[in-house]
């Protein structure tokens, strides 16, 4: 790593997709050498999801949702407060109001957010974009000029990834490849052109995994799990039981199946980091990201029935395009590939790192390979401040040993002896 | 409020560490709490490694350990600290009670398991302020008509306090002198050689006879040297300055073989009431009888009531400690010397220690507490919250400012136990 250690505030959202994006991200980042703590909002959603079942009038029900997200909005600032962090890394629908925005602006607190959804399907980010130092985005086109129409100058594009500690080849029991597998898999939730799409495909040994399918009578004998909600370990499992795997992108679109857009879904990077064999349909910046023999690509309802016919029958294909796929995420695509795009494009705003590795000069030689290893556990690199050190033990849960013990005592007699706290 | 199950309660030979990092007095304070958990089981106390040898001596049945906690030991603490530590891991606690409001005592939690720690505690990186002391620094925000000593703060941590009588020993002048404590640790609580001067000849009068024993920290060396230069002649030849030049085993030894200490609100005030040499003490500015007199019957403060009082000690003083005047008053200083006095000063008034089935308590001997009944009722209401049979409640209505609404939304346990 060529940058120095950071420490990172990643703020979660509530709940949706972007919310296991954010956790690949905050591994990532540790991977990277930095320090990171995740504001976890997934905890005030039952409280949230509580206002909903109040059986009170609109008004009444929205004041309370918009003071229970400026209340989460205070806690985010808290925790800044108590943290110190270099970088707040909100990822998309993160419960930032904009108050607490203008605030993280004014105590000069950089501020990044991750985008990860469909610009032209949620323009809420048009009051939000501004308010951060930094957008990053999965789509091109005209987006950035949009971007800087609305006052936020410094957006890029940072496309999708997977995590190859989450998303990896499996071997399979026979057990569970029946429990999971079948020729043709999707799973993901039950937008329009998806209904109708899968429509032509019920004559095939078809799994579809996911939710918001209801009302999809035709397609109901082939949905697992009455359209449960698949947790992401059990994803991996279905992506490696499958022949093939569907990967088709969401449309809103009235009649479109093949959406044709730009940016490039979460599940092609993770079926490929799995080596598992996909049938993506064509998005215009998918091959700056594949090259044609990395993954196996269709245009229209015809060219995907037509790739069925033809893969199924070719596993060696499969195979040989998979294996492609999988070498071509782990050498580009991965969440730590991003991340180190990011931090390196987010250098210029944060602020010189002025920590102090030298405390670790005063440690007694005794307590050096204790510390050292203490290190290695928190994901530390050997040039950590002291001030990273506190912080990332005390992210730790639980009884502490003596080390940590020790170090957070040292941290408190310094804070209370000492007349001026020491620089991060 | 829900009572701990009974099943849940270590049993007869559970292992206990009390950790108390603060200073002298405070350490002498905490013995309510050890003497209530040395009837259940052994006892430990971490405290700071400049008071172990205090800590002995005052605590013979405890098992003290030391920690490198104050700033006088300079910051290159880590290994000293982790070696510290070392000896307390060794041991299995079934409860620790960590007693200090400091970021020091939250981080020293860390070391053990959460829900074993009572008081002060850090989960998963999170300051925790158990019920009970958070309830008793609510309590202190209105001072004047509230009150309850810090020996029963601490002492009511314990599933079984002992009874308040059983701490100290009654107060008996069965020694010889008058010990006088120049200062104590701040220095807004204390008074000028001048006006301590007639109060060491007041009180070298009330006893009749012995030596005058000065005693303080080496800093006040300067003090005890205007002190004797303002007494009478006939009293200078009695004194002996001791200033700097005690151990805390001298200390001991000295104190202990004294008729009567006279004081501020300090350290060397706790132990004369430790060893029951009867204390006058001398309270102003921010020291408060109701909250730090001495512990156990039959010591005397004289408590400064001016308007302002009980001030904090953080902010400046906007009366130039006015305070401090009421122990220049004539009629004070005959009542210290043991004489009648028809009419007691206004603005002070003479307290004196007795105990109920609280704690310590403090009623006036001369001059008036107007908020003496309105205390009783405070003092009925913390036995019920504490659990304990209490003072009956008086006619005057309890002042109940100190309810917050999560008393009665959140969950709520006995004494120092979590909002789990």
């Amino acid at each position: 790593m060529n940058e120095p250690m950071r420490r990172i505030l990643i703020v979660l959202p509530m709940y949706g997709g972007s919310l296991p994006i954010g956790r690949y991200c905050g591994q990532a980042l540790r991977i990277l050498g930095h320090v990171v703590e995740y504001f976890e909002a997934p905890g005030f959603h039952s409280a949230f999801s509580a206002l909903k079942t109040l059986r009170v009038g609109t008004d009444r029900l929205d004041y309370l949702e918009n003071s229970l997200l400026q209340v989460v909005s205070q806690a985010v600032l808290a925790k800044v407060e108590a943290f110190a962090p270099d970088l707040v890394l909100a990822m998309a629908q993160a419960p930032l109001s904009r108050q607490a925005l203008k605030r993280l602006q004014r105590d000069k607190v950089p501020t990044a957010m991750w985008f990860v959804e469909d610009h032209e399907v949620f323009p809420y980010w048009k009051a939000f974009a501004p308010l951060y130092d930094t957008f990053a985005v999965i789509q091109k086109g005209n987006f950035p000029a949009c971007l800087s129409e609305v006052g936020q100058p410094n957006a890029f594009y940072l496309p999708l990834a997977a995590d190859p500690s989450v998303h990896h080849p499996l071997s399979l029991s026979p057990l569970e490849r029946r429990k999971y597998g079948s020729e043709l898999s999707f799973v993901g939730a039950g937008y329009p052109n998806r209904r109708l799409a899968f429509r032509q495909l019920i004559n095939y040994d078809l799994r579809i995994w996911g939710n918001d399918w209801d009302g999809e009578y035709l397609l109901t004998p082939f949905l697992q799990r009455n359209g449960q909600r698949i947790d992401t370990d059990e994803v991996v499992r279905i992506f490696n039981a499958s022949t093939i795997n569907i990967n088709l992108h969401s449309s809103v679109r009235p009649g479109t199946l093949i959406a044709g857009g730009d940016f490039v879904n979460p599940r092609t990077f993770e079926l490929a980091a799995c080596g598992a064999f996909q049938l993506v349909d064509r998005r215009t910046l998918l091959p700056e990201l594949f090259t044609a023999d990395e993954l196996a690509v269709f245009d229209s309802m015809s060219g995907l029935l037509q790739a069925v016919e033809h893969y199924r029958a070719n596993p060696e294909a499969r195979a040989e395009i998979a294996a492609r796929g999988r070498a071509r995420v782990l050498a580009e695509h991965t969440y730590v590939h991003r991340m180190d795009t990011l931090m390196a494009h987010l250098q210029s705003l944060m602020s010189p790192k002025t920590g102090d590795p030298s405390w670790l000069e005063e440690i007694p030689s005794d307590l050096r390979e204790d510390l050292d290893r203490l290190l290695v556990k928190l994901g530390l690199n050997p040039s950590a401040s002291f001030q990273d050190v506190v912080c990332a033990v005390r992210g730790q849960g639980g009884r502490l040993g003596r080390l940590e013990t020790a170090i957070l005592f040292l941290d408190e007699w310094k804070k209370q002896y000492t007349p001026k706290r020491p620089e991060k | 409020m829900q009572r701990e199950a009974a099943g849940t309660l270590p049993g007869p030979r559970a292992r206990y560490l009390v950790i108390q990092l603060a200073r002298f007095g405070d350490l002498i304070q905490t013995k309510r709490l050890l003497v209530s958990l040395m009837a259940c089981g052994e006892v430990h106390l971490l405290v700071d490694r400049s008071l172990t040898a205090l800590a002995r001596l005052a605590f013979p049945g405890v098992r003290v350990h030391g920690i490198s906690a104050h700033g006088t030991h300079g910051p290159a603490i880590l290994g000293l600290v982790h070696d510290d530590l070392q000896e307390l891991q060794a041991h299995q606690f079934h409860r620790i009670y960590n007693l200090n409001y400091s970021g020091l005592n939250f981080a020293l939690a860390s070391l053990f398991p959460v829900d074993q720690v009572r008081g002060y505690r850090l989960a998963h990186g999170q300051r925790v302020v158990d019920a009970w002391p958070a309830q008793v620094m609510r309590w202190t925000k209105v001072r004047t008509t509230r009150g309850l000593n810090l020996v029963d703060v601490w002492g009511l941590y314990a599933d079984q306090p002992v009874e308040p009588e059983r701490v100290n020993p009654a107060a008996s002048a069965g020694g010889i002198g008058l010990g006088v404590v120049m200062a104590g640790q701040n220095a807004r609580r204390s008074v000028p050689p001048r006006v301590l001067a007639p109060l060491v000849h007041a009180a070298s009068k009330r006893i009749g006879h012995g030596p005058i024993l000065l005693l303080g920290a080496g800093a006040e060396r300067r003090a005890a040297a205007e002190l004797r230069a303002a007494l009478p002649g006939s009293l200078r030849g009695a004194v002996r300055d001791l200033v700097g030049k005690t151990s805390w085993a001298d200390l001991f030894e000295v104190v202990g073989g004294l008729g009567l200490l006279l004081s501020p609100d300090t350290g060397t005030m706790h132990l004369a009431a430790h060893l029951g040499v009867p204390v006058m003490a001398f309270f102003l500015s921010s020291a408060w009888c109701h909250e730090t007199g001495p512990y156990g019957t039959g010591h005397l403060v004289l408590q400064a009531m001016a308007t302002c009082a009980p001030c904090l000690e953080t902010g400046s003083c906007p009366n130039g400690v006015l305070c401090r005047n009421v122990f220049s008053e004539p009629g004070l200083l005959r009542y210290v010397s043991g004489q009648d006095v028809a009419q007691f000063p206004p603005h002070v008034a003479a307290m004196a220690s007795t105990v109920d089935s609280l704690g310590v308590c403090f009623r006036p001997d001369a001059g008036i507490d107007p908020f003496m009944e309105e205390r009783q009722s405070f003092r009925a209401a913390v036995a019920r919250i504490a659990g304990i049979p209490g003072p009956a409640p008086c006619s005057v209505p309890l002042d109940e400012s100190w309810i917050q609404e999560r008393d009665w939304m959140l969950p709520q346990t006995l004494r120092g136990r979590a909002n789990e």
